[in-house]
C-alpha cells in the first residue's frame, strides 16, 4: 500500500499541486491512504501552517514513509507551520554536527520537535558543550543522538549540571556521555547523588582522582528505574527514597533563598 | 542523621490556650503516645505473661510498670512527612503552648513513668526538654532540676518561665540547683523515687553536622575520652539517690556502646563493689513494641533501648536504659 519508493515518484508529482496549498487529492496522490490524508488535512488546516506541501517534501526527501510522516506531525504540529528551506537548512545543520543517515531519521522520529528548533539555539547547545564542558565533536554528536531533549534544556542549567557532574561527583565527559544524565533534570541528578553520598555510598575522588570506597559508575545511578536505582545501587526502599526527595528539595529551595537573600544585603 | 531531623510538639498542659491540639491535628500531627497505646491496648493482655518480670514485684507491682504516664503528650508528623512545626503561641498569660523537642527525647521521661506524689530528681536537666516533660505528669510532688553549667541552667530558668505558671515555679515545687551532678549522690541519698540522669554526651547528631564547637575536634580529644568516665559517675551518683525501689534511667543521645551500654554495666558494677547497692535493669522491651510505628528500635542490645534515626522517622539517636534499686 505504501509506495516505499516516494522520493522518486513524488518529485514528479509534486508540480501537479499548488505549492502552497494543500488539497486532500494532493494528499492521497503524495500516497496517504484516505484516513491519513483526511487527519493530516484537518490537522493542517487547524495550524495554519501556510507551506505544508514544502514541509512534507523536506520529510519525504528524508526517506519517510507517509505513516511515518503522519506520525511524526501527530508528535509535534509545530513542524505544520515551519518553511521546508527553514527545515532543510535545519536537516542540514544536524548532518554537519555529524548526524549521519539513519541515526538522523531515527532522531527526528523519536523527537521530531529538534525541526523546529531555531539553528541559533542548536548551535548554543553544541557551543556551550564543546568550548565550556571540553566535550569532544563525537561525544557531542552522540549526545544528540541519544538524548536530543538536550536542546531544549536551559543552558545556564545544562553548564550547571555537567559542572556538577564533574566537580562534585568526578565524572568524567566519556562517562557522562553513557550515562542517562542529558535526559534528567538536575534536580534528579543531586537527589539520587546526594541520597547515595549521605548513605556512605559515594564520595567525591581528591585531586588526584581517588576515593576510599569505589562510586557505583553514573549510568547505574541514573538507570532507567527508581526501582534499580534502590535496589541495586543505593539499597534502600521506596519510602525512605521518597522521604529523602522531600527532604532535599526543601533543602535547595531555602539554599536558594539563603542565596538571594544575602546577595540583596 | 545527616538530614533534617524530625521534632515533636511536646504539648504544655499549663497552657490555657484552646485549640492547640486541634490546630495541630488538623495540619495531619497526632500524639504517638497516646496512638501507640490504644494500638497496642489490644494485645496487651496477651503480652503481658510473656514480657519476662524482674522479680521486683515485692517492692512495687508488676503490671504498673507496663504503664505510662498519661498526661504527657507529644504530637508528631507521620511517618515520611516532613512539615514542619510553626512555633508555639502564647496564651493570654504568656504561657506558650508547646516545646518543640526531638520526639524521642520523651521516652526516657515515659520511661521513668513518675507516680502521683513522687519526688523526682532530674541531675543534668539543662536546658530543659525533659525537666519540662516530667512537669507535664502534674502529679509530680517535687522536682529537683540541676546542671553543673551556669549558662546552660539560666536557658533552663527561662524555657521554665515560658512555659511554666509562676505560681507554680516556687521553691517547694521546683528546686534549680548548678553543681556538679556527682556531688548529689552523696549529699541527696536515698531521697528520690524517681531519677532521671540525662548525661552530656557526644550528641551525636549534632556532631554529624554543625562544626563549630565540635567534641570530635582534636583539641577536645581529653574530654572526650572522660566523657563514659564522667557518665558512670554521674550515674552511680543517680543510683546513689534513689530510694530503696526507687527508678532511675539513664539516658544518651549518642549510638556509641561506650557511652551507652557500658556505661550501664560499669555503673552497675561499681554501685555494688563501692557502694553495696544492688541494682536491676529493668526490661523497655513492652515499651519499644509499644512505640515502634513511631520510632526505629535497634535491635538486640545488651541492655537498654536505643532509637535510631531513620530517614523516615528522623528521631534520635536516643539511648535508655531504666533501673530500679533493690536496697
Ligand atoms: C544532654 S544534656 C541534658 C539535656 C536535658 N536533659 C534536656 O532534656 O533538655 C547534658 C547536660 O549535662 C550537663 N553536665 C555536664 N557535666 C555535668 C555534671 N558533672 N553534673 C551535672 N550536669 C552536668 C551539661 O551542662 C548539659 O546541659
Amino acid at each position: 500500500q505504501e509506495p516505499r519508493h516516494l522520493n522518486s515518484s513524488h518529485s514528479s508529482q509534486m508540480p501537479h499541486s499548488p505549492v502552497n496549498q494543500l488539497t486532500l487529492c494532493s494528499l492521497l496522490q503524495m500516497g496517504f491512504s484516505q484516513t491519513q490524508a483526511e487527519e493530516m488535512h484537518e490537522a493542517a488546516l487547524k495550524s495554519r501552517g501556510k507551506h505544508v506541501p514544502s514541509v512534507l517534501t523536506a520529510l519525504f526527501v528524508l526517506g519517510f514513509n507517509p505513516s511515518s510522516v503522519l506520525k511524526i506531525l501527530q508528535k509535534c504540529p509545530e513542524v505544520y507551520s515551519a518553511k521546508g528551506e527553514e527545515l532543510q537548512q535545519r536537516i542540514l545543520n544536524l548532518r554537519k554536527m555529524g548526524l549521519v543517515e539513519g541515526s538522523l531519521q531515527r532522531m527526528i522520529s523519536h523527537y521530531p520537535k529538534v525541526m523546529v528548533l531555531p539553528l541559533k539555539r542548536v548551535n548554543a547547545v553544541s557551543r556551550l558543550l564543546k568550548e565550556k564542558c571540553h566535550f569532544t565533536t563525537q561525544q557531542v554528536t552522540e549526545i544528540l543522538r541519544n538524548s536530543p531533549e538536550v536542546l531544549e534544556e536551559d543552558l545556564a542549567q545544562l553548564e550547571y549540571k555537567i559542572q556538577y557532574t564533574y566537580f562534585r561527583m568526578g565524572v568524567r565527559q566519556a562517562e557522562m556521555v553513557k550515562s542517562k544524565l542529558f535526559r534528567l533534570p538536575v534536580s534528579e541528578l543531586r537527589c539520587r547523588h546526594s541520597f547515595l553520598e549521605r548513605r556512605g555510598l559515594y564520595q567525591t575522588p581528591d585531586k588526584k582522582g581517588q576515593t576510599l570506597i569505589l562510586n557505583p559508575p553514573l549510568k547505574d545511578i541514573l538507570c532507567a528505574s527508581e526501582e534499580t536505582f534502590l535496589m541495586q545501587v543505593a539499597s534502600a526502599n521506596a519510602e525512605e527514597f521518597n522521604a529523602f526527595r522531600k527532604l532535599i528539595a526543601r533543602e535547595l529551595e531555602e539554599e536558594d533563598k539563603d542565596e538571594y537573600s544575602s546577595s540583596d544585603e | 542523621m545527616l538530614c533534617e531531623q524530625k521534632y515533636g510538639a511536646l504539648i504544655n498542659s499549663f497552657s490555657s490556650a484552646s485549640g492547640e491540639i486541634t490546630d495541630l491535628e488538623a495540619e495531619g500531627c497526632r500524639d504517638f503516645i497516646t496512638i501507640d497505646c490504644s494500638r497496642n491496648e489490644v494485645h496487651k493482655s496477651s503480652q503481658d505473661p510473656t514480657t519476662p518480670h524482674n522479680d521486683s514485684s515485692d517492692v512495687e507491682s508488676a503490671p504498673l510498670q507496663t504503664s505510662i504516664t498519661p498526661d504527657i503528650k507529644c504530637l508528631v508528623f507521620p511517618r515520611g512527612d516532613i512539615s514542619r512545626f510553626k512555633p508555639a503561641r502564647p496564651d493570654s498569660s504568656g504561657i506558650l503552648g508547646y516545646y518543640l523537642l526531638d520526639a524521642a527525647s520523651v521516652l526516657p521521661v515515659l520511661a521513668l513513668d513518675v507516680r502521683p506524689g513522687q519526688t523526682v530528681l532530674d541531675l543534668c536537666a539543662a536546658p530543659g526538654g525533659k525537666t519540662l516533660a516530667l512537669l507535664q505528669a502534674h502529679s509530680v510532688n517535687h522536682l529537683w532540676a540541676n546542671d553543673l553549667s551556669v549558662s546552660r541552667t539560666g536557658r533552663l530558668r527561662k524555657i521554665l518561665q515560658s512555659y511554666v505558671p509562676k505560681e507554680c515555679l516556687d521553691e517547694e515545687n521546683i528546686h534549680i540547683t548548678c553543681i556538679d551532678g556527682r556531688e548529689l549522690g552523696m549529699r541527696e541519698e536515698k531521697s528520690f523515687d524517681r531519677v532521671l540522669v540525662d548525661v552530656p554526651c557526644t550528641t551525636d547528631r549534632h556532631s554529624a553536622v554543625v562544626e563549630e564547637n565540635n567534641i570530635f575536634k582534636r583539641s577536645r580529644t581529653k574530654e572526650r575520652q572522660k566523657l563514659p568516665l564522667l557518665q558512670i559517675q554521674l550515674l552511680v551518683a543517680g543510683i546513689q539517690a534513689a530510694r530503696q525501689g526507687g527508678l532511675i534511667v539513664y539516658s544518651t543521645c549518642s549510638l556509641s556502646q561506650l557511652q551507652n551500654e557500658c556505661v550501664v554495666q560499669q555503673a552497675i558494677s561499681v554501685a555494688q563493689e563501692e557502694l553495696g547497692i544492688t541494682v536491676q535493669v529493668q526490661d523497655l522491651r513492652w515499651f519499644t513494641q509499644r512505640f515502634s510505628d513511631t520510632f526505629h528500635f535497634a535491635p538486640q542490645l545488651s541492655v537498654g533501648e536505643l532509637v535510631l534515626p531513620h530517614l523516615c522517622a528522623n528521631f534520635g539517636p536516643i539511648y535508655m536504659c531504666k533501673l530500679q534499686r533493690m536496697n
